[in-house]
């Protein structure tokens, strides 16, 4: 990932909005959210509203890919509605550009592309039809713009289905198509809800490979949400973890999976020999030592280096170790350590209210 | 550079080319009025025979014969009735999505309104000319009734006609889609509709002389924007006499309601526009799983 500016040296983590500029260019703020609150009303008079956003704030930065991750019902899209002035906030402010949402909202809407969770083309039209129209709805005629939608379509492998009626495309294909949709008036800012939801590998790494070279040839910014762990992992420059409206963490991937604490050591020890507990413990960089039955979990800062310490130490002991993995963090230890509860896998829960509790299963997941 | 609503007026239009069976049920209806409901119900041969000619016209306000003081009305009624599916687009475009999309993008909330207004306008004129051009042309076939033309007819009395249809067609347009901006199912739209329809279209004289009606009906039709435009046709395809006011007033009694129904459907179309809470995500469930 190439970042515009070199690295500072990585900081401890910091718990919300203060964490330092990584990908993006540090002196230019391209969204500025304060205290953003969103209660929804209720379906019934007297009755509680949903608070859906509870004093959300960050900045983003120019040429950053900002990620947004959460559970299902934590307010990402509610966050992403009142960005993009879909959605008046209940209370805080946004600017976009140093434009103010609330004041001048069509002036934020021609800076930005908007890709929905939710499909938005319309079906009775062909893909490209939908493009161009949504083109002409900034202005630009297909003959301005003609060539761009031929590129996009190209990117987002939908060239030779571009004619088809949309009521004929597959899931993957109308999110790829409305991923096009989402860049077709050419937006240096673009806010992505669930962009790679129901892509097939090929079509994710596709996309997310066009989205950097934007983002390197042409300073595009992006703000995210997914729920690939693994994805924002690799793609983006900082992640705001939120859950229940809240944001609880805020950092590069990498702060982010520090503060769970590094990496962890499986040992697997012979049957019936001593427990090595003690010899490892006082080795460097260890630092909590854990034992199921034959198996000895040792979180450490650095894996790779400890592996032949450990080795060495045990042999030396007689003690005989049969295996040894080395666990790097991942954002899903994060989630875990932050909110008590582990990141629930997609689908799991079929709809989007916040009941998770730390109580259904963090089955398998090293702690 | 585009004006955006075009956009807007351009995707309205090639859904309807792609969607034959709207429009052949659109046209077919208005057709079928007149050459079912027309032909069968001459109110002229309830008179009893040897009655001079000029009775019926004076009963029928100076139009030659029932069919063609039918014919008029069913201009009218062909515009209000196609104006009554307006609102339903707007409706879809909610649930699916799609007004969402359109709302992200810089295009004003007025003209998110107007391109409909046009579009859907436009459509209602469809039938309406259809009406008048068939009726002339039943006037050419033997046995039955058409539409007969007083021979002085002038170009502002057809400009009359024109501007009168337009300003109906405006205003019920308005009306509609401002139902269909504010409510959020298909249901509620056409429950409304279903309420309305029946007094919007029988409080008119589209169908029947005002002077056979009761004199509190009489008052309700007077002011009914049907009856204001159909004034201003009839009298300007069959003359002025037996009417109370003059074609201006008529027009202007129009126009009125034209600005009522179009600052009511601003009014409701901006409000809902404005801050739309709508299914902006939703659930995972909501989105493409497949
Ligand atoms: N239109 C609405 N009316 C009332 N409540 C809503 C509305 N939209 C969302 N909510 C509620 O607000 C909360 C946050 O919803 P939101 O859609 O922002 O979550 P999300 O983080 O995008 O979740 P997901 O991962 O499922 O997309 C949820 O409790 C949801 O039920
Ligand atoms: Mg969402």
């Amino acid at each position: 990932m190439s970042a515009p500016s070199s690295s500072p040296p990585e900081p401890a983590l910091e718990p919300r909005g203060l964490a330092a500029p990584h990908g993006g260019v540090a002196d230019q703020i391209v969204i500025d959210a304060q205290d953003l609150r969103m209660i929804y009303p209720p379906p019934k008079a007297g009755g509680k509203g949903t608070v859906a956003v509870d004093g959300v704030g960050f900045q983003v930065w120019r040429g950053e890919i900002f990620g947004f991750l959460g559970p299902n019902g934590a307010g990402k899209t509610t966050t992403i509605s009142i960005l993009t002035t879909l959605l008046d906030p209940t209370s805080g402010r946004a600017r976009i550009e140093g434009i103010d949402v609330l004041a001048h909202p069509n002036d934020v809407r021609r800076k930005i592309g908007l890709v929905f969770q939710k499909s938005t083309a319309d079906e009775e039209l062909t893909g490209r039809e939908n493009m161009l129209i949504e083109a002409g709805l900034y202005g630009l005629t297909s003959g301005q713009i003609g060539g761009h939608v031929n590129d996009l379509l190209a990117q987002m492998d939908l060239a030779t289905s571009a004619d088809r009626f949309v009521k004929t495309y597959s899931g993957g294909m109308r999110r790829r198509l409305e991923l096009a949709v989402g860049m077709v008036h050419k937006p240096k800012l673009l806010f992505l809800d669930e962009p790679t939801l129901g892509l097939d590998p090929q079509g994710r790494a596709g996309f997310w490979r066009y989205i950097r070279y934007l983002r390197d040839s042409q300073g595009l910014t992006v703000f995210m949400t997914t729920h690939y762990l693994d994805e924002a992992d690799q793609l983006c420059d900082r992640i705001a973890v939120i859950d229940h409206g809240k944001i609880i963490a805020l950092g590069t991937p990498k702060q982010l999976k520090d503060s769970v604490g590094g990496d962890t050591l499986v040992l697997s020890v012979a049957a019936g020999s001593a427990d090595p507990t003690a010899l490892i413990s006082p080795l460097p960089g260890v630092t909590a030592i854990s034992r199921q039955g034959d198996s000895l979990r040792v979180k450490c800062s650095r894996g790779e280096s400890l592996v032949p310490k450990v080795v060495m130490t045990a042999a030396q002991a007689g003690i005989e170790i049969l295996g040894v993995t080395v666990i790097k963090p991942t954002l899903d230890e994060v989630f875990l350590h932050l909110t008590g509860h582990a990141y629930r896998e997609e689908g799991e829960a079929p709809n989007g209210n916040p009941g998770h509790g730390a109580g259904n299963g963090p089955e398998g997941a090293p702690a | 550079m585009m004006l955006p609503a075009f956009s807007l007026i351009r995707r309205e239009y090639i859904r309807w080319i792609r969607a034959p069976t709207w429009v052949i049920s659109g046209l077919l209806s208005p057709i079928l009025y007149l050459i079912l409901f027309g032909q069968a119900f001459d109110l002229g041969k309830l008179l009893p025979p040897g009655t001079p000619a000029g009775v019926l016209a004076s009963a029928l306000s100076g139009a030659p014969t029932y069919f063609s003081y039918f014919a008029v009305g069913m201009v009218a009624f062909a515009s209000v009735t196609a104006a009554m599916f307006s609102g339903t687009g707007i409706i879809f475009d909610k649930q699916l999505g799609i007004l969402q999309r359109i709302l992200s993008t810089p295009i004003s909330r007025r003209s998110v309104f107007l391109s409909s207004l046009i579009f859907r306008g436009m459509l209602t004129l469809i039938p309406a000319f259809l009406v008048v051009g068939f009726a002339l042309l039943l006037a050419y076939v033997p046995g039955v009734a058409g539409l007969q033309v007083g021979a002085n007819v002038t170009a502002l009395d057809a400009a009359q006609f024109l501007g009168a249809a337009l300003i109906l067609s405006v205003a019920f347009t308005s009306l509609f889609l401002s139902f269909g901006f504010a409510v959020q199912r298909i249901e509620s739209y056409f429950g409304v509709v279903t309420i309305l329809q029946l007094p919007i279209l029988l409080t008119s004289n589209a169908m029947y002389p005002v002077n056979i009606m009761p004199t509190w009906l009489q008052y309700l039709v007077g002011f009914n924007p049907i009856s204001l435009a159909v004034n201003v046709m009839r009298m300007s395809l069959f003359g002025t006499n037996g009417y109370t006011y003059s074609v201006g007033i008529y027009l202007l009694g129009l126009l009125a309601w034209a600005v009522v129904f179009v600052l009511l459907a601003l009014l409701l179309a901006s409000r809902a526009l404005r801050s739309h809470v709508g299914p902006v995500g939703g659930a995972l469930s909501d989105a493409i799983a497949t």
